[in-house]
């Protein structure tokens, strides 16, 4: 498990922890520190154990095996005390489109007993912080992708919660409106809030989690810094290389011969390391002519693909 | 900065937040659907009341038709309204806008929404039963001051019929399951339970089984505070219409546990 140095307070503990549906297993055993005010990132493929996980320690699905304490308390007594310190942005869009954006926040108050006075005050503020101002009078299906968004992250974190739970928070926005929501969650964790977040979004869990786990079929395949995770498993440089389809396999077989290591995926393969500095430098019997190579940095992407094999999921 | 906020401490009080949020929907468009709670009973009142009524003679106690049917129909109306409310609202809350997912993100459990549903679906039953006392006392049908007690005595059927409805709403797959609840269930009670002919016409073994129906009671007990025949059987009407709302609430927070929490 990480080392850290002990002032740091554990917000979320995880040990053996399962999550069962009848006969399927979709958390098998897993275990995790999540420190206070860090943002920490769950990555895997659909299917992966991700929003099971959101969900028990969120209080909403029970716990199967093992043991989850949010803030020291366990997700199976003390539910609502826990959820008074959560604030959640689940998959679905759960705004409520019979109400206004301002009485969605007002309403979301009421469930957590804030008074109204404080909960009106608050609620304009959110909105001139998420920049929805003047929307503030407006029906809900009037706002667009972006704007709902950042208003269910607002409506997350207006009883002030100190832990913020994302479920794929940007999955569906556009390059800008993405941008903007990691504007926002900047802002959250500089306030020292502690954020989880659940993406496939390579580059988001890179540029925003403190630390990640790689989960796949419900097991912790990795957990880490993302640059050093990176730089672990794939190396600075990766090597890409474009091969036609249809001679493919004839390529990818004399390059084993070779005792060349890659990984296969679409219509290219990768190449980490020493692998990839072998074949940029040529000297190979293997014929290369007329293909499309290139180096780049190595990225988390390569990690999650790396250990979770390129392959396409559907389970 | 800190914010206050905390745990209310009583169910009441948890499903009362619930009961806001569905006041606030309802305000924000009650124009759509303010004809829909007056016109209706109206129309029921004027045609069947005193239309089909003209050739009802016998009811005895010198009693016109239109004056037998009011109290029934303010009672099958609390009746509608509720079950409408519980049934398809709270289902398309539940399932379309994923409202009960948003809640139970706060400190709020699915029994709190349970009992939150069940009071707002009585508060549209009483609302009818208002609109359906207005319109009986406009046409003059209106002759004890007990008939003031109609009102609270329609949020309770509100209640028992609410919950009984959110059983169906928590268990429901689709909405035809709902249909079915309607067309099967409420239906059929509408037109045997006393709204509008007295049950002591039909035959003993189905007098007994309609007096097992939330709605005879209902019918009965409103009836009888409309005309001022106060009766000892008032209470045990009251009682069975609670019997059903308890056992209606126990068992719809049961199965929305199991349906939301998972």
């Amino acid at each position: 498990m990480h080392q850290y140095s002990n002032h740091a307070r554990v917000a979320v503990r995880a040990r053996n922890l399962i999550k069962r549906y009848g006969d399927f297993t979709a958390v098998n055993d897993i275990s995790f520190d999540i420190l206070e005010g860090e943002c920490f990132g769950f990555l895997g493929p659909n299917g992966a154990g991700k929003t099971s996980t959101m969900r028990m320690l969120s209080c909403v699905s029970p716990v199967n095996g093992g043991e989850l304490l949010v803030h020291g308390k366990d997700v199976l007594r003390e539910q609502r005390r826990i959820k008074l310190e959560l604030g959640v942005v689940s998959q679905s869009d759960s705004l409520d489109p019979d109400l206004s954006v301002l009485q969605n926040l007002l309403t979301y108050a009421r469930y957590f007993n804030m008074p109204r006075r404080l909960a009106e005050e608050r609620a304009m503020e959110s909105l001139r912080q998420f920049q929805l101002e003047d929307k503030a009078q407006r029906a809900i299906d009037e706002l667009s992708g972006g704007m709902r968004r950042r208003l269910l992250i607002a409506r997350a974190m207006l009883h002030d919660p100190r832990i913020l739970v994302l479920d794929e928070p940007t999955t569906g926005l556009d390059p800008q409106a993405r941008l903007l929501v990691w504007e926002k969650l900047a802002m959250l964790k500089a306030r020292g809030i502690t954020i989880l977040l659940t993406t496939h979004y390579m580059d988001e869990a890179e540029h925003l989690c403190d630390r990640l786990v790689v989960i796949d079929r419900g097991d912790v395949l990795v957990e880490g810094k993302p640059r050093e995770l990176v730089r672990e498993h794939v190396g600075e440089q990766v090597v890409e290389l474009r091969v036609n389809p249809a001679r493919m396999a004839g390529v990818a077989q004399s390059l084993s011969d070779e005792g060349i290591e890659f990984e296969h995926g679409g219509d290219s393969l990768y190449f980490y390391g020493k692998h990839g500095d072998s074949l940029s430098e040529g000297g190979k019997s293997v014929n290369l002519n007329g293909y499309e190579m290139f180096r780049r940095p190595g990225n988390l992407e390569d990690v999650f693909l790396r250990l979770t094999g390129r392959g396409l999921r559907e389970t | 900065m800190t914010i206050t906020t905390s745990i209310h401490h009583t169910p009441v009080a948890r499903g009362f937040r619930v009961w806001q949020r569905n006041r606030d929907a309802f305000t924000r468009g009650w124009r759509f659907e303010v004809g829909g709670i007056i016109v209706e009973p109206f129309v029921l009142l004027l045609g069947v009341g005193f239309g089909l009524g003209a050739y009802i003679s016998n009811l005895g106690e010198g009693v016109s038709y239109p004056h037998f049917l009011a109290p029934g129909v303010i009672a099958s109306y609390a009746m509608f309204h509720a079950t409408f409310d519980a049934a398809y609202g709270a289902y398309i809350r539940m399932e379309t806008h994923n409202i009960y997912e948003s809640i139970l993100y706060t400190p709020l459990e699915p029994e709190d929404i349970v009992l939150g549903e069940v009071m707002w679906g009585a508060t549209r039953g009483l609302m009818s039963a208002t609109a359906v006392l207005c319109v009986a006392a406009i046409f003059g049908l209106v002759s004890s001051p007990w008939a003031i007690l109609a009102l609270p005595a329609a949020y309770l059927i509100g209640m028992t019929f609410s919950a009984i409805s959110m059983i169906m709403t928590a268990t429901a797959r689709t909405i035809g399951s709902i249909n079915n609840f309607l067309t099967l269930f409420i239906l059929p009670m509408f037109w045997v339970s006393g709204v509008f002919f007295p049950l002591d016409r039909l035959p003993e073994v189905v007098q007994s089984a309609a007096w097992i129906l939330p709605l005879t009671a209902a019918a009965a007990l409103v009836r009888g505070l409309f005309t001022g025949d106060i009766t000892p059987w008032m209470l045990l009407w009251t009682a069975e219409l609670m019997a059903f709302m308890l056992g209606g609430l126990w068992l719809a927070s049961r199965q929305m546990r199991k349906r939301l929490i998972k």
